[in-house]
């Protein structure tokens, strides 16, 4: 417009009218004063599926009329808004960011660009890049439950029952009265009607060992997140989660430990603290190409105690370890959480890649079929009940008399 | 499909598709409210350049471009008829685009209550473009007292130096 009034052009001054009445609004616009941006996450601690709210904390909006935020893509992490771009304007309210981690493991999320902008435009302060944050991620709980009871409960907490009697409050029979029996015990209906002192018998509440031996030697597939196919360490991850959180859930004391080049060993615990340490530990579990199995697997579990190897089976030197530990006595249960990672594909059948999987298929066949023989049941993850049919068929083998040499 | 992903960024919405879209066209229909004249070759090659430039980059210096040398080309026409009138709506429509496109990336969704408030601004923007269309075809320059033009460029040297005092200590701050 100044051009076009000093250099005499009447067109500039007409076209360029608009455009001055926009420039001298966005500087009176001004804003005084600089802003102090951050933003907040809801929750800090989430499975995967679950989501959090990013809220954007400004210490000084005056002059400030819009809000832009996006969240940088991370893997493994969705946003809402889709792309992680979200504004308004601040008469309302500051604009929102919801971020879900869709796996497992340690996921950094939060970090996101911010620019603010004055009334008409006219100022810009920013982009400023807000720093990521991490924290693991837990396991989803699926949802598993069993009502079928561990083979052989040792303790004397929890919900399942035990073979032997003892002061319970479950009820176990009536018989006739005994010298040492407490008074408390007569069931005075019965003694009445038959003329004899009975009392009522009930089982010890015991509670089980359970041990939760995870393969973190190998990851075998392509993980999609929980939306998508599952790698055979998000299916171990993921059972050993749900087996974990069903046994605490049912006063099962509950140990893990992890295979993995850097093993990780939870003793046996209670509780809800213990169930978040054992999700804790999930959350943290890496392959690493340079993992070696053990040749036996030291638990220092007691002959009472169930455990559930969760594996796909590929390493020998685990299947042998397993096989020692049903040597040993102890209840052992192989999961299988190969899943659909060996799926095969339409494609050449002579293909070099198709050929090695076949092979790999062939062999762990084998080494399956081997635990089998030896006793050790080998049962697919299924999610709920996968473990009922066997537990009660190892209930069954553990009360069956045995002859010892 | 696989075109539209070369040409725009995975996400992109579709209002921002579309005020880019406005960002090219705008620029480009004002040169053609010229014809039949036709404009000089290189500015009938740098204004589609420059205003494609721009809708990549709104917020990019690279807008004032097209601005430029349309409203150049009318002003060195100066043909002061009512196609002046409708060249000023659509470059300040361009304009308008780019500010809305320049909020954020071409993800951010376009927020309906932010375009209102632009159309009312840009409403309000549009009053003075009639009036000065109005003084310059009806006001003789030979009639005018001499201190206007003395109190005119008081005026703007004024407005010049605020602007840039108010730019420089934005800066540095």
């Amino acid at each position: 417009m100044t051009g076009g009034v000093v250099l005499g052009q009447e067109v500039l001054v007409v076209l360029a009218a608009p455009f001055a009445v926009l420039a001298a609004m966005g500087l009176a616009a001004r804003p005084r004063t600089a802003p102090l941006v951050s933003a907040q996450l809801d929750h800090v601690r989430l499975h995967e599926g679950q989501a959090t709210t990013s809220r954007l904390e400004v210490a000084d909006l005056d002059g400030v009329e819009h809000i832009a935020r996006v969240a940088l893509p991370a893997p493994h992490v969705a946003t809402r808004p889709a792309y992680g771009a979200a504004g308004s304007l601040v008469d309302e309210e500051l604009p929102t960011i919801v971020f879900s981690p869709r796996r497992w493991g340690r996921r950094a999320v939060g970090a996101e660009r911010v620019a603010l902008t004055s009334a008409w435009a006219g100022w810009v302060w920013g982009p400023l890049d807000l720093p990521e944050r991490g924290f693991n991620v837990l396991p989803q709980t699926a949802p598993y439950d069993s009502r079928a009871e561990v083979p052989q409960p040792d303790g004397l907490v929890g919900r399942h029952r035990s073979r032997r009697l003892g002061s319970g409050t479950e009820f176990e029979g009536i018989r006739p009265f005994a010298t040492g029996d407490r008074l408390k015990r007569i069931t005075w209906p019965v003694s009445l009607r038959t003329g004899e002192l009975h009392v009522i018998t009930t089982r010890a509440e015991q509670d089980a060992g359970v041990w939760l031996v995870l393969d973190g030697l190998g990851d075998m597939g392509v993980s999609g997140g929980i939306d998508g196919a599952a790698s055979t360490l998000d299916l171990t991850v993921r059972a050993a989660s749900a087996l974990a959180e069903h046994h605490v859930r049912t006063g099962d004391r509950v140990g893990m430990l992890v295979v993995s080049a850097d093993g990780t060993r939870v003793p046996l615990g209670s509780g809800a603290r213990h169930l978040q340490r054992l999700q804790g530990t999930l959350a943290r579990v890496r392959t690493e190409a340079r993992g070696v199995a053990p040749d036996r697997l030291d638990l220092g579990a007691g002959a009472g105690s169930v455990v559930y190897v969760l594996s796909p089976m590929f390493f020998t030197p685990l299947v042998t370890a397993t096989a020692t530990l049903q040597r040993g006595g102890g209840s052992v249960v192989v999961i299988d959480t190969i899943g659909d990672a060996m799926t095969t594909r339409d494609g050449d059948r002579l293909e070099l890649a198709s050929l090695a999987s076949r092979m790999q298929k062939v062999e762990r066949d084998d080494r399956l079929q081997r635990l089998a023989e030896l006793g050790t049941p080998v049962v697919p993850w299924r999610g709920p009940g996968t473990l009922d049919t066997v537990l009660q068929q190892l209930a069954r083998r553990g009360r069956a008399p045995k002859v010892r040499a | 499909m696989a075109t539209t992903g070369r040409l725009v960024a995975p996400g992109t919405t579709r209002p921002a598709i579309a005020l880019r879209a406005l960002v090219i066209a705008l620029p480009c229909l004002a040169l053609a409210l010229a014809i039949p004249q036709v404009p000089h070759w290189f500015v009938l090659v740098s204004v589609p350049l420059s205003a494609a430039a721009w809708a990549r980059t709104p917020d990019h210096a690279v807008g004032i471009v097209p601005l430029v040398l349309v409203a150049g080309w009318w002003a060195a026409h100066g043909v002061v008829d009512w196609r002046v009138l409708v060249v000023a709506v659509l470059l300040l429509g361009a304009h308008l685009s780019a500010v809305l496109l320049s909020y954020g990336p071409g993800t951010l969704p376009v927020d309906p209550r932010l375009v209102r408030l632009w159309l009312r601004r840009a409403l309000l923007a549009l009053v003075p473009a009639p009036v000065a269309w109005l003084s310059v075809r009806g006001i003789d320059p030979a009639l005018a007292p001499s201190w206007l033009w003395l109190a005119a460029a008081s005026a703007t040297a004024a407005l010049l130096l605020a602007t840039a005092r108010l730019t420089r200590s934005g800066s540095s701050s």
